[in-house]
């Protein structure tokens, strides 16, 4: 026996709390059913799978100030020097390393740059045939460099052959899918696909595409070298405590700066990330809190009106049930209007967003769980006060003027 | 219909117990138009809240056709109000957000009555008070006599047997407040068990039986119920009730 129509009718006739709480619903669907979207979408980037056991990596950079050493041999030594050390699985001198937020990008094309063929954004790391092995991965078609393929070289006149590149790079270079053995040209270097890898990704997470990536087996010590290792997994903290010293040890003449953990690099390079997953998730908390409060204190404040009313009601023959019934179905008829307004305004907010951010399309499912939990929230907000209005006696009729 | 025996009513406040009703002794038989005075203070609202199922008593029996009302739930008693008691109160208790049609057609709903019958009991009830073409107007627009004309026709549409009413003319002028009881009056022809408390001792002697409450106790005496009947109604310039 629910009274929808004369509750509807009265509600019409007293409006003003009613369309305050209406905007308040409306504005708090459509907010929080966009940042949870967000907030979800912003979860999937940073708990993404990179292809890296991330917590066995770890990277730094050397900085030689020897004028008369020979870079590259004393490298070798470094390197064998390094992989010696216990605990540590590989090691070797990387261009940059992965998730880091610097490193290098070209644009690989099916055509030599003299005759501009269409290319595709790719970034790329140089390492010699020990990279993948040092950052993880392995291949999973094809094979991996042979060491007579690597190139080491303090100048670029002389360029490798061949090249190993991610599934997702061999697919938008050769759509087909018969990437392997093809050749692709790195400006007007071919460089022929030896292998590919299921999933590497480039040193730029928050890139449009950070699964291109090609690694390419080059080596060119420098002045300023970056060096990647992997360890065993657990011993990477004791590892990295004493790397400066070994390295100081293996040759004086050098600094050690930006020593990294991959993951804590990660971390940091997605800092703002987390920052806005954190205020998105506040933003909701208080938006539902205030929410839940108004819909709270509009009910109360409706029941303390309307005293009278309600014991007039009891008198008359209302049971509890009718009056909690009461408070409930004009909660749900404010609410259903109120989350219709807010779905259709959550709507747009997502299309604003995606026009001007760079976040994807809003999924309706958000708006429709958003809109169901609001409703949730809202009735058991009004159910207290709606149980304290059942509970006004009846003599309050003939009692108050 | 109605009998009440050594009922008692106590308020427990802080510290002070207000023994609103003590051995309050009652009969009233089907039909009956009862007009309960007193001082104020004396416990005629507390009395009538009591008959009417307002609020519990503290003490005594109380049986309503066969009912013992101190046994009943609070459901119990719910329906039982809505299906036998029509409430008229001093400040009439029109439900401002409601227009007429739908404050008479509150107690109806309660009572789960399909909404042809709700319409045609309540057009019927506003022609008998003199509103019927009112119907879609909200309390506000109406004068207070014609207000407590609506509250009559809402107490009126479930077809109590039991009328309750507090002060009904309370806050009326004479002339609204003679309408108002003749209206009454026809009620009570018709069949309808009336009591009312009032402070207009005029309108009192109208009732075919007055009681006083004094100090929470009853005063029962029919003073006025023969012979000053007709006299009264010659003095209001109406023919005397002959039912
Ligand atoms: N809710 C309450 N709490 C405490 N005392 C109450 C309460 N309601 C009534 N009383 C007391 O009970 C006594 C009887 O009150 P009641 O309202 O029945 O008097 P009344 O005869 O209707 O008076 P009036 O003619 O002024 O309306 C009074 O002393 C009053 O103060
Ligand atoms: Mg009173």
């Amino acid at each position: 026996m629910l009274e929808i129509k004369p509750v509807f009718n009265a509600l019409l006739r007293s409006k003003a709390g009613a369309v305050m709480l209406l905007i308040q619903i409306a504005l708090t669907t459509a907010i929080v059913s966009n940042a949870a979207f967000i907030i979800n979408d912003r979860i999937d980037y940073l708990s993404q799978e990179t292809g890296y056991p991330e917590d066995e990596i770890f990277s730094f950079t050397v900085k030689s100030f020897d004028p008369n050493l020979d870079l590259s041999q004393k490298f070798e030594e470094t390197e064998t020097m390094l992989r010696n050390i216990p605990g540590v699985e590989n090691a070797g001198l990387f261009n940059a390393s992965p998730l880091s937020g610097s490193g290098s990008a070209t644009g690989l094309s099916l055509a030599p740059a003299s005759e501009r063929g269409p290319d595709v954004r790719a970034a790329y790391y140089q390492a010699d045939e020990n990279a993948l092995n040092i950052l993880g991965i392995s291949v999973s078609q094809g094979r991996n460099f042979r060491a007579d393929e690597v190139i080491v070289s303090q100048t670029r006149g002389v360029f490798p052959l061949v090249v190993i590149v991610t599934r997702t790079l061999a697919k938008e270079l050769f759509p087909k899918g018969d990437a392997l053995g093809q050749t692709v040209y790195f400006g007007s270097d071919p460089l022929k696909i030896v292998g590919i890898v299921e999933l590497m990704k480039g040193p730029w997470l928050q890139d449009s595409k950070p699964d291109n990536v090609a690694i390419i087996p080059f080596v060119s010590a420098s002045t300023f070298q970056h060096i990647i290792v992997r360890t065993q997994t657990k011993q990477r903290a004791a590892i990295m405590r004493q790397i400066e010293d070994l390295m100081l040890e293996d040759h004086s003449k050098r600094v050690i700066i930006g020593l990294n953990a991959m993951d804590v690099k990660k971390a940091e390079y997605n800092a703002s990330d987390t920052l806005m997953l954190r205020m998105l998730m506040v933003l909701i908390i208080v938006l539902l809190l205030v929410t839940a409060l108004g819909i709270f204190g509009l009910t109360v404040f409706n029941i303390n009106k309307r005293t009278k009313q309600i014991g007039t009601r009891r008198a008359l023959g209302a049971r509890k049930s009718a009056i909690i019934n009461y408070f409930l179905v004009e909660n749900a008829m404010i609410c259903s209007v109120g989350v219709t307004i807010g779905s259709i305004g959550a709507f747009f907010l997502g299309r604003v967003l995606l026009q001007h951010y760079s976040i994807p399309a809003l999924d309706n499912m958000y708006i429709l769980s958003t809109a169901l939990f609001v409703i949730a929230i809202s009735l058991l907000s009004v159910l207290m006060p709606a149980n304290k209005a059942a509970n006004i006696s009846p003599s309050i009729a003939t009692r108050s003027i | 219909m109605l009998s009440m025996k050594n009922i008692s009513k106590v308020y427990q406040t802080e510290k002070v117990q207000t023994h609103a009703l003590r051995d309050f002794n009652l009969n009233v038989d089907e039909g009956e138009f009862i007009a309960v005075t007193g001082p104020s203070g004396s416990g005629k609202t507390t009395f009538l809240n009591i008959a009417g199922m307002l609020e519990p008593f503290t003490g005594g029996d109380f049986m309503l056709d066969d009912v013992n009302v101190g046994t009943l739930s609070d459901n119990q008693r719910a329906d039982l109000r809505n299906q036998k008691i029509g409430f008229i109160f001093q400040g009439f208790n029109l439900i401002p957000d409601l227009n007429l049609y739908e404050n008479i057609e509150v107690p109806l709903r309660y009572r789960g009555i399909k909404s042809a019958e709700r319409k045609r009991r309540i057009e019927e009830c506003l022609e008998k008070v003199g509103l019927a073409s009112r119907a879609k107007h909200l309390p506000q627009q109406l004068s207070g006599g014609q207000q407590q004309r609506v509250a009559i026709a809402r107490a009126l549409a479930g077809k109590p047997r039991f009328l309750l009413a507090d002060e009904p003319t309370g806050n009326l002028d004479s002339l609204m407040a003679r309408q108002v009881m003749e209206l009454l009056e026809e009620i009570n022809r018709e069949g309808s068990t009336i009591i009312m408390v009032t402070h207009d001792s005029e309108l009192a002697r109208r009732a075919p039986r007055n009681i006083q409450v004094v100090d929470g106790q009853l005063a029962d005496f029919t003073l006025y119920q023969n012979k000053a009947m007709d006299e009264i109604a010659a003095k209001a310039g109406q023919p005397a009730i002959e039912a």
